[in-house]
Parts: C-alpha cells; sequence; structure tokens
C-alpha cells in the first residue's frame, strides 16, 4: 500500500485529462493523473487525420502535442493502470484509492503503470474520465450486429486510418450512407441532446472517402447539419455538390441483395430505400460507462442527460473540491474538451488558494 | 572542438543495442564518469535520471530520444541507425553552447483590453495568477455586461475581482505593438494618453447585436433580447402572430439558436400569441439546446424550416413569405412582432488595421486547432469572447481560463521560452526575419534587431530565411544544424537519405513508428527540426553536398502549422530547390515535401519507402 500526496488528482487520461493535467502545470500546480487503461490519449488515439487538400481542423492531432508538452512538464505525473475504487473526504482533503489493472502489455512511454493499491491524498479531484460512444445495438431497426457491411463510424474512422475502405462484400463500395444521430436527438432513448461533433466527424470522413476513393458516391441521413466552425460553414455548400444530403432518418436497415438497404421517407413523404455498399451509425456520446459509480463516490450531481456535474457555469460540481473536465461534462469535440480542462484546473487553482487562505487564518 | 561522450540511459526500445557499440561506430567515447565537456544522452531531458541532468546542467548536452529515431529490424541495421543518431546529435554538440545575446525581463503587467464575461473572467484569473492586471473598458464600470452575456453572471465576477486588478474607465486601447514580454500600448483615457509597457494582452470587446441584413423594418424587428415587451399579449378574437426568424440567410451559431428558442418559448407563453420559428436548420448542439427546441415545439411554437437564403421579405418584415419544405407550398406570415437572433459581433480595434504592424485577421487568428484557448499566432496576445466568435456564457469562461494560464506560463518562463540569438555585426537590417516570424518577436529596435523576450516558440523560419545567418533561436543555427547534417551522414550507410520532420508531426510519427519496431529503410537519417519552416534552401543544399542522395520533408497539412505559414514556405523552398535540381540536371525527384499530420505514422512510413526506393 502506497501513499501519495499531491494538489489535484485527475482522473482520465484522455485528451481532456491530459489537458487539465498541463492547465495546471502552466500554472504552477503539480497533479497526479490516473488512467485506468495502459495509455493515455483516450478515445483520440485511434482517430486518424481527416485532412484533405487541407487540415480540416478535426483536432485529432492535438493529441501529440498534448503529449509532447507532457513530457516536458515535470509537474505532472501520470499513472496508468489505475483505476479509483473508493474515496472520502476528511478534513478538506480527498483520500482516492487507486487500484492496479490487469496490465495489456502496452506500456504508455510517459506513464507509470500503478504497482500496487495507492491512496492519493488531494485537496481537489478533477474527473476526466470521458464518454461511452453510443451502442447501436440498442438501436436494432438500423441493423448493426445483424446486417453485413452496417458498421459504427469509429469503426469506419479506424478502417480510414489504415488506408482501407471495405463494405459489406469485402469490396471498395460503390456507396456509402452516413446515418446521423444514432443514439443522439432521440426520444425513444431519452437522449434528448445533440452530440455536437457527429455532423462534422461524419462529413470530415466523407471527404477522406471522396477523395481516396473518387467514384463511390456518399449519402447522408440527417435531420439538421451542426455547425462545427466558421471555414466548415464555408465548405458546406462544396459539400453539398459532392455529397447527396437526405434529410430523413431512415425507418430501417436490412439486408439487400448488394448491401444493406435503407429504407427512408422521401421528401414528398413516401416510402423509398437505397441499397448500399456500406452504411456507417454516427453514433453519438453518451454518459461515461462509471458516471453512477463516480457520482456516489464523490457525492456529484448529474446532469439532466446522465453527464457529471450540474452547474454549468463553473464546472463546479455540488460536492468540494471535485470538478468535471472534457466529454465526461458533456458532448463536445477534441479541441473543446482540451480547451474545457482550463476552467476545471482554473477552479481547482481557486479552490486550493482558498484552502490555503482559511488553513492561514487558522 | 570540444569531445563529446555519450551517456547513455537504457530505455524502452534501446534493448540489444551495445553501448559501447553504438559509441565506437559514431566515433565517440562511452561516458567515463566526472567531469566530461559535451555529451550525447540516449534520452529525453524529462527521462534521464536526476544525477545525469545535473551532471549536465550548463554543459553542451544533447538530449536525443533515441528509442524514437532507432526502429526495429535486424540488429546490425538497428545499431548502424543509433550510430548515424548519436554521430548527427555529437556534431551539435561538438560545437559547444551559444552564449544567449538578449537578457531583458519580460514585462509582468497584463493588459485586458474590453469588456463583458470574457474580459472580466480573464481579468480576474490573470490576477489570480499572481499578475498586475489593467482592465481598460470603454465603459464607466467593470461591470458592464455584453450583449449577448448574463448581466448578473458579469456583476458577480467582477465584484470577485483580485486586489492586483486595476479598472480603467472610459479607457480606449489606440494603439498596439510587440510581442509577449514587451508589448507597448497607448491607452486614451478621460485624463489624457498614456504609453504603457505590457507583458502580454487580451483583447475581449464586449458584443453588440448585428442584424442581418434581411431589410427589416428596425421598427419591427428587435434583438430577441429585447423580447416579449411587458404585458404582451392578444385577445381570443385576436390573436397576436410572432415570428422568431434564427438564421435564414445561413443557418444559425446554436447559441444563436438556442437565444432564439427562448425567445420564442418566452413569447408562445404569452396568452394568445401564436409564434413562429424560422430557420434553415436548427441549431441544436448548445448544451441543453435540443431539449428547449422539443419544448418549443410542444408548446405549439411552429417550426418553419426554410431553404437557407428562400426567406421573401415584404414590408420590412410585415410580410413574410417562404416555401415550406415539408409541405411543399408556399406559406405567408403578418407577424405583429418579430424578433431576430442576429449573431453577435464586435468591432475590430482599428489599430489592427495597420498592415505594416499587424498581419491579416487570417493570419493573426488562424483557426486551425493549434490556436484555440484564445490564442493568436502574436505570441502574448490572446483574442476571446465576441471579437472571436465565442458562444456566451461558459465557452468564453474556458477561453480566459486557458488564456490567462497561457500567458502566465510564457512570462514565468515555465515553458522554456527560447530569445533567437542575433548576431548584429553580420545583420544587414534586411528585416526578412520582421516579416518572415508570425509570433511578431524580432522588430526593429532603434538601430538593430531585438527580439522580444517571452515571445519566440524556436520555429527557426527567421534563421532558414534570413540572408545573412544572423538570427537564430537557440541551438537551430545554420552552423549547428549543418555539423550534425555531415558528422550523421558520414555515420549513416547505404543509400543516405536525410528526412528532416516537423516537431509536432513529422517527428511524432516517426518516434511511434520507431516504438511500434519498423524497420527504416538503411541510410536514412532523420533530422528532427522544430518547424519544418527551418529548412531553407541552404540546408537542403547542404545536405545534398554532404553526401544525401535526396531530401525529404515532413511538415503539417496545409492551415495546422504552429507559426502558421512554416509548412508552406517549407514546401516552397523545397519545390524551389527541386526546380534549380532540374536544371542542374540533377533530379528534381530528389527533393519532396510531404503533408503529414502526427497521428498519420503509416502515411510517413509509406512516403519514406516510396521516396527512397525511387532514389536508387
Ligand atoms: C465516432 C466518433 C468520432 C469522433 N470524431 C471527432 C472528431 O473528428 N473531432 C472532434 O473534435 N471530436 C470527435 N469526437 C469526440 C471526441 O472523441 C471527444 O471530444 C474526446 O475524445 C473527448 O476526450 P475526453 O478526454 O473527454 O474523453 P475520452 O477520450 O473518452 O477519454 C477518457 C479517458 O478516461 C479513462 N477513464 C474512463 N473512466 C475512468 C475511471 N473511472 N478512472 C480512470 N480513468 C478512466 C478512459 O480510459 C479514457 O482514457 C468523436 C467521437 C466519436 C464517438
Ligand atoms: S486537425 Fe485533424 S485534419 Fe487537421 S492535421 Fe490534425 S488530424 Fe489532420
Ligand atoms: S451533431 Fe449532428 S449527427 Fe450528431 S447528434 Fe447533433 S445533429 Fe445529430
Ligand atoms: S533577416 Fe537577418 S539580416 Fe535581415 S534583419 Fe533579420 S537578422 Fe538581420
Ligand atoms: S524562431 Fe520562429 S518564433 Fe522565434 S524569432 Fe524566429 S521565426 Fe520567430
Amino acid at each position: 500500500m502506497t501513499i501519495i500526496s499531491t494538489p489535484v488528482l485527475i482522473l482520465g487520461g484522455g485528451v481532456a485529462g491530459v489537458s487539465a493535467a498541463l492547465e495546471l502545470a502552466r500554472r504552477g500546480v503539480p497533479s497526479v493523473l490516473a488512467e485506468k487503461g495502459p495509455r493515455l490519449g483516450g478515445r483520440v488515439r485511434d482517430f486518424c487525420c481527416k485532412a484533405t487538400q487541407a487540415c480540416v481542423h478535426c483536432g485529432a492531432c492535438r493529441l501529440g502535442d498534448l503529449l509532447a508538452e507532457a513530457a516536458a512538464r515535470p509537474e505532472a505525473a501520470f499513472r496508468s493502470l489505475a483505476l479509483a475504487a473508493e474515496a472520502q473526504r476528511e478534513g478538506g482533503v480527498w483520500q482516492v484509492e487507486l487500484r492496479p489493472q490487469p496490465d495489456e502489455g502496452e506500456a504508455d512511454p510517459l506513464a507509470q503503470p500503478l504497482a500496487e493499491k495507492t491512496t492519493v491524498n488531494a485537496q481537489a479531484v478533477i474527473l476526466a474520465v470521458g464518454y461511452e460512444p453510443f451502442d447501436p445495438r440498442r438501436k436494432t431497426r438500423f441493423g448493426y450486429g445483424r446486417v453485413p457491411g452496417v458498421m459504427t463510424a469509429l469503426e469506419l474512422e479506424a478502417m480510414l486510418g489504415q488506408g482501407v475502405l471495405v463494405g459489406h462484400d469485402g469490396q471498395p463500395p460503390e456507396s456509402v450512407a452516413f446515418i446521423q444521430c444514432v443514439g443522439s436527438r432521440d426520444e425513444s432513448l431519452g437522449n434528448l441532446y445533440c452530440s455536437r461533433v457527429c455532423c462534422g466527424f461524419a462529413l470530415d470522413m466523407a471527404g477522406l472517402i471522396k477523395e481516396g476513393w473518387p467514384e463511390t458516391a456518399v449519402t447522408f441521413f440527417h435531420m439538421d447539419v451542426q455547425g462545427y466552425g466558421p471555414s466548415w460553414e464555408e465548405a458546406l455548400p462544396h459539400m453539398r455538390q459532392a455529397i447527396d444530403f437526405v434529410r430523413a432518418m431512415p425507418g430501417e436497415v436490412s439486408a439487400g441483395e448488394n448491401g444493406p438497404r435503407v429504407c427512408f421517407a422521401g421528401p414528398d413523404g413516401q416510402p423509398r430505400s437505397r441499397e448500399f455498399g456500406l452504411v456507417a451509425l454516427s453514433q453519438g456520446l453518451t454518459p461515461p460507462a462509471s458516471a453512477g459509480a463516480l457520482s456516489e463516490m464523490f457525492g456529484l450531481n448529474r446532469n439532466q442527460d446522465g453527464f457529471l456535474g450540474e452547474d454549468a457555469a463553473l464546472a463546479v460540481s455540488g460536492a468540494q473540491g471535485v470538478f468535471v473536465a472534457g466529454t465526461a461534462q458533456g458532448p463536445r469535440g477534441i479541441v473543446e474538451s482540451i480547451d474545457h480542462a482550463a476552467l476545471a484546473a482554473g477552479a481547482a487553482m481557486e479552490s486550493l488558494f482558498r484552502a490555503g487562505k482559511e488553513a492561514a487564518h487558522g | 572542438m570540444a569531445r563529446v561522450c555519450l551517456i547513455w540511459v537504457e530505455r524502452p526500445g534501446l534493448e540489444g543495442l551495445d553501448p559501447a557499440e553504438v559509441a565506437k561506430r559514431a566515433g565517440l567515447s562511452l561516458d567515463p564518469g566526472g567531469a566530461i565537456p559535451a555529451a550525447v544522452v540516449t534520452a529525453p531531458e524529462w527521462a534521464a535520471p536526476p544525477a545525469v541532468r545535473s551532471r549536465l546542467a550548463g554543459k553542451p548536452a544533447q538530449w536525443l530520444d533515441l528509442a524514437g529515431e532507432v526502429g526495429g529490424g535486424p540488429a546490425e541495421k538497428r545499431l548502424a541507425r543509433a550510430a548515424a543518431a548519436v554521430a548527427r546529435a555529437a556534431g551539435r554538440a561538438a560545437l559547444g553552447t551559444l552564449p544567449q545575446v538578449y537578457t531583458a525581463q519580460p514585462a509582468q503587467t497584463v493588459l485586458v483590453a474590453g469588456a463583458g464575461l470574457a474580459a472580466v473572467a480573464a481579468a480576474r484569473q490573470a490576477g489570480l495568477l499572481g499578475h498586475p492586471v489593467i482592465l481598460a473598458t470603454p465603459f464607466g464600470r467593470a461591470a458592464q455586461a455584453g450583449a449577448d452575456d448574463e448581466a448578473e453572471e458579469v456583476s458577480l465576477l467582477a465584484a470577485q475581482l483580485p486586489a492586483q486588478v486595476e479598472v480603467l474607465a472610459e479607457a480606449e486601447l489606440r494603439h498596439l505593438s510587440g510581442a509577449a514580454g514587451d508589448f507597448t500600448a497607448e491607452l486614451q483615457t478621460p485624463q489624457g494618453a498614456q504609453l504603457k509597457r505590457f507583458g502580454a494582452v487580451v483583447l475581449a470587446p464586449a458584443g453588440g447585436y448585428a442584424p442581418p441584413e434581411l431589410g427589416l423594418d428596425p421598427e419591427l424587428a428587435k434583438p430577441v433580447a429585447d423580447l416579449p415587451p411587458e404585458g404582451l399579449a392578444g385577445s381570443p378574437d385576436k390573436w397576436l402572430q410572432a415570428a422568431v426568424i434564427a438564421g435564414v440567410d445561413a443557418p444559425a451559431t446554436a447559441d444563436a439558436f438556442a437565444r432564439a428558442v427562448e425567445a420564442a418559448l418566452a413569447l408562445q407563453a404569452r396568452d394568445f400569441v401564436q409564434t413562429t420559428l424560422l430557420f434553415s436548420e436548427a441549431r441544436v448542439a448548445s448544451e441543453g439546446g435540443e431539449r428547449r427546441y422539443r419544448e418549443a415545439r410542444q408548446a405549439g411554437v411552429i417550426a418553419a424550416r426554410v431553404a437557407a437564403g428562400g426567406l421573401e421579405v415584404a414590408q420590412g418584415g410585415r410580410l413574410l413569405k417562404w416555401r415550406d419544405l415539408l409541405l411543399d407550398e408556399e406559406v405567408q406570415l403578418r407577424p405583429d412582432l418579430l424578433a431576430v437572433a442576429g449573431p453577435v459581433a464586435a468591432a475590430l480595434p482599428a489599430f489592427l488595421a495597420n498592415p505594416v504592424l499587424w498581419p491579416a485577421w487570417p493570419q493573426l487568428v488562424p483557426e486551425g486547432p493549434r490556436f484555440s484557448g484564445g490564442r493568436t499566432a502574436r505570441s502574448g496576445l490572446y483574442i476571446i469572447g465576441a471579437l472571436r466568435g465565442t458562444a456566451p456564457g461558459r465557452a468564453r469562461r474556458v477561453e480566459a481560463a486557458a488564456a490567462a494560464a497561457d500567458l502566465h506560463d510564457r512570462l514565468t518562463q515555465g515553458r522554456a521560452t527560447p530569445v533567437p540569438s542575433v548576431r548584429n555585426t553580420a545583420c544587414a537590417s534586411c528585416l526578412t526575419c520582421v516579416r518572415v516570424c508570425a509570433h511578431g518577436v524580432p522588430r526593429y529596435g532603434s538601430d538593430a534587431i531585438v527580439c522580444a523576450p517571452a515571445a519566440c516558440v524556436a520555429c527557426g523560419m527567421c534563421a532558414a530565411e534570413c540572408p545573412a545567418e544572423a538570427i537564430a533561436p537557440p541551438g537551430w543555427s545554420n552552423p549547428e544544424l549543418i555539423a550534425g547534417l555531415e558528422a550523421g551522414l558520414a555515420k549513416s550507410a547505404g543509400t543516405k537519405a536525410v528526412l528532416f520532420a516537423c516537431g509536432q508531426s513529422g517527428a511524432q510519427a516517426f518516434a511511434e513508428l520507431c516504438r511500434q519496431g519498423h524497420e527504416w529503410p538503411e541510410g536514412l537519417l532523420l533530422y528532427p527540426v522544430p518547424c519544418a519552416g527551418r529548412v531553407g534552401m541552404q540546408l537542403i543544399m547542404k545536405a545534398l553536398s554532404s553526401g544525401a542522395a535526396g531530401i525529404m520533408v515532413a511538415g503539417c497539412h496545409d492551415g495546422n502549422c504552429r507559426s502558421v505559414s512554416g509548412n508552406l514556405r517549407a514546401r516552397l523552398r523545397a519545390g524551389e530547390t527541386a526546380a534549380l535540381l532540374e536544371r542542374l540536371g540533377l533530379g528534381p525527384e530528389r527533393v519532396e515535401f510531404l503533408h503529414l499530420a502526427s497521428n498519420q505514422p503509416r502515411r510517413l512510413a509509406q512516403a519514406v519507402d516510396r521516396f527512397v526506393s525511387t532514389l536508387g
């Protein structure tokens, strides 16, 4: 049993967590970051670059910058394979018990794996535990896991990252469809929020497909297109020329003769159907798997959508000295998550000041 | 030339390499212990044991991420690659350290010019970090909110301003020049004008509504914030028709859409009022946006989707016509009340229009992912809030917090900010460096180039372009780079090729491939550079004349350079060199530029393999 003391403990080593450590370091505050997995970077580690003629500002490569900066910051210590099991607050200090996780043999050059049960004493805690991608099996009608050629956006992303594009029959598809808002803006699931990033990443992936496989036709089934920055708005009209934008949410995806068959309502309200070589489901962001456990452990509120931390303005939660950064607090993009950590770090630093002042006054 | 020793720090990825053999091949001696004149260490500084670090303090040392340069493959090839990398680093270490020339201390005072949530939050954060802050507001008090700020939130923060924050009321920032650590600002106040030196500057002018150009009568069309008027209600015989416009010519931003939805809900809640919400896209990505949009429709607000640009406005807005996309028919509305969720914008400060002192907006505030958190290309200048187009509320506090931490870090040297050395005796006063530096570091003082003390990011672009070899960030002058090139190429085997790899993209991708055990072509010499922009024509020609058969430069994708144009400059220089080689009959294919991101190792591996194979 080891005991470490640090002003701030950060849970989660995705872009938000690493950025929180850096934001604290920039303020001169040391921290310990505990990541439950073997490596830092979270989901973004598996993302590909979506630049075509130029960078499309997806933000994925900022992870490289973050890790390079983290390496040069002695204030931040990184622990991998460390999961928080218990927490209690005593005399203004959080005592968090970290348990080592099974080693998957994929060490991170920056992070030191947790060797044994460790108690961390910290004045403030930042939760940066990320999100859970929506599991499309819950929307059985989209045929995921059942209809060959239906995959998640994350799977498509990984495939494109390898420079590969294959559809239902193992061949490069003649046509690709994206279905948006899978698991978001969905009353039947109770997910009454927009995931913010999926319009952007889907159309960026569509651009990548159009560049690498220009013969492939791309269809974009959507309700609305969300904004993704000024240059994105400028690029939208061009995308509309290269990509078929269909404003309709498909009713069903079934196995057709030449790949997955998508049924949807045409502009006249009449049912239509089309077959595609590949159908990608733009899964939304849902609250992190550990949201329930952590909200209990740290006496923390969850917002209406189930994400951590209720006070929208401050990233400060109900409990003392607990702050939330990144997608753990709500859907946001990579760069937004990186920046959002500044707010948590600033608030954590302020709470340290306050505690210091109180201690000084007896 | 100083004698260089190899200090071997064992790291994952170096397994199986014999330190003595690497040292021998590189022509160095292995660390004999005790005092040494200069060293190459096989680990980056942060990963080296403290004893090694303290032993080398003040000594010329090259910290090498050797594991990130060797890669996999047969032992013999790894040994050769390791020896070439160590020799390259030793070539630089042998030159010793160049003394710093300019040692002015960065100014610590922070200027926050503006008002509203962003300005007050930034002033507060910078003050909490210990900086003296001047909050120069055009208004009479600090608590004044911008058009889209929550007035209460701003007052609350303004009441909590730390003691270090001095509020300068009715002040205007007339002129600004300089960069981090050394800004000069002219502030106009009722008491007169004053010139002051600042370490960092945050521009955060308050936003005002910018009504869309739809030909609306301002008597009828009001900004959503001003609605609904007190006591507004219709009657059972005469329902009032209200219309809220939320981006019909072009889609609204998510926060403008959210404001429109709030206004529509408030109007609809009045007795006998029917509200129609007109928009081209439902921009529901704000927090709670989708929920409120649904509530509005459930409350009876009519959601009318208009094709972008498809709203016909007659009689100043008293008659609206559009084609309903769902019903596919023409619809008309005669609103009694019209609310517009116009975007909120702030006026560009006049001094930024000076093309001599300031670059155009897209170069000053690039949209790339590296310029978030209020950062601009000009080191130490932050532009936040409405002027930046940032959504109100939390996004502005986020920006303010990020900007404050970044400026604090810069001004307190938390991040080692290098200061370029200038050889005044060699300088031709051509001002190339002043033009080239995207971060605003060098400027022409009374009779010499002077560099702002906390602003340089060591991209090396000035060094690449200076015709007199008179300026370079520490460690990246031509002599140092050339010594490394010559020494490294001398120890490379097979077909020699040099890969200049940008630290933001190429070098990271290279290191990742090495960790995966990628086997590089035998004679490939990696030369990590801080930015592709460091690689000018001289370096490429030098590499060729030192025995390289080909040179590849791997830099960031167009639009993602940390120094705005280092990648484009490098691509231009590579192209020019290739054209020159063609004229000389030496084969233009020997020089190539590759656009890359740090997360594209596979792309790098393929490009290098193809490139080296064409060299034969
Ligand atoms: C299909 C898809 C594509 C996307 N594409 C883009 C895009 O192109 N551009 C963009 O801007 N955004 C995109 N996003 C969003 C992006 O993934 C997020 O913005 C980003 O990953 C958020 O980072 P984070 O650090 O908050 O969370 P995560 O990346 O989820 O990281 C959380 C980390 O915390 C760790 N963790 C979890 N629980 C615990 C615990 N209890 N204790 C310790 N550690 C824990 C996890 O292992 C993980 O490493 C996409 C999302 C999806 C679903
Ligand atoms: S931001 Fe995205 S698209 Fe741009 S270079 Fe980085 S990974 Fe590629
Ligand atoms: S970003 Fe687009 S796809 Fe994602 S939930 Fe919002 S509207 Fe749907
Ligand atoms: S580019 Fe070189 S020669 Fe020209 S002003 Fe700058 S330092 Fe002097
Ligand atoms: S190295 Fe780059 S940032 Fe530094 S002065 Fe030269 S051009 Fe400017």
